[in-house]
């Protein structure tokens, strides 16, 4: 993947702000991204919690909580980091049919 | 001790291998609907039905969307497109598969199910069992219910859980 280029236009007052000459936007590169995954009526329960497991490593348990919460609340946040890292996980989600998105982290 | 139930369509053997135990008409029913989604595949992305199979990753942004799509895509479609080989493969064959294999098939009934799903546009508050006969789309939804069933089974079976 070669896509690094900053996006958004969140700052904060201490990170140091880098400009993308192509779009000329200023972004915070410190502010890390989050993954998030969306409810849908479709993929069932069990399969986003093995989904959750078998990418992230997270135990059945914990992966259970983030598939309730996605179904409860409609949405959980399952990684972050860096923007490349969120957008192979997002990636990863896809490959899965689960509806991810990704956003800097407020 | 538990003991494994053996009757599922999926189950675990020796040697992390997993055996298919789907009947000859199960098979082919299966390989046409999978036949069916490459057809769709080949069509592009943007074909309705694929919705599901490819979402927005940019939520917020559709010009980092646009641009995350525009490199990404392929790779989704290829993706998509090496575990139906895959697919077509372990239904076309008796033999036992590796957990490899069944994660292609696991990923492709997934798929399946999704485009299915966004034909019929099922809410939170569809149950396949609620579908009544004389409903226009019953053969599609039983599919549906049948594409779940088989989904869990095969989660189980991957999951090592006793079924």
């Amino acid at each position: 993947m070669i896509f690094i280029a900053p996006s958004g236009s969140q700052q904060t007052e201490v990170a140091e702000p880098s400009v993308d000459f192509a779009t000329d936007e200023v972004v915070d590169l410190q502010v890390p991204w989050v993954v998030i995954v969306w409810n849908d009526p479709i993929n069932l329960m069990s399969y986003v919690s093995f989904v959750l497991q078998k990418l992230f490593g997270y135990p059945k348990a914990q992966a259970d909580i983030l598939m309730m919460d996605v179904h409860e609340k409609g949405r959980a946040v399952v990684s972050n980091g860096p923007r490349e890292k969120a957008e192979i996980d997002v990636f990863r989600l896809h490959e899965h049919g689960l509806w991810a998105t990704m956003q800097q982290d407020t | 001790m538990k003991r494994r139930k053996r009757d599922g369509p999926v189950i675990a053997v020796e040697n992390d291998m997993f055996e298919i135990t789907l009947s000859t008409d199960d098979r082919s029913t299966l390989l046409s609907f999978v036949n069916q989604l490459s057809e769709i595949l080949a069509m592009g992305p943007d074909d309705p039905r694929l919705r599901r199979l490819f979402p927005t990753a940019y939520h917020e942004n559709p010009a980092h969307d646009a641009e995350y799509q525009g490199y990404m895509r392929d790779e989704l479609t290829q993706s998509r497109a090496a575990s139906i080989v895959v697919m077509t493969k372990v239904l076309e064959s008796t033999e036992l598969i590796t957990a490899s294999q069944l994660h292609a098939f696991m990923t492709v009934l997934n798929n399946l199910r999704l485009v299915l799903g966004t034909l019929l546009d099922v809410s939170e508050d569809d149950f396949e069992d609620d579908i009544d006969e004389d409903n226009p789309a019953f053969g599609q939804w039983q599919l549906y219910g049948y594409l779940g069933w088989l989904l869990e089974w095969t989660i189980s079976a991957l999951s090592g859980e006793d079924n």
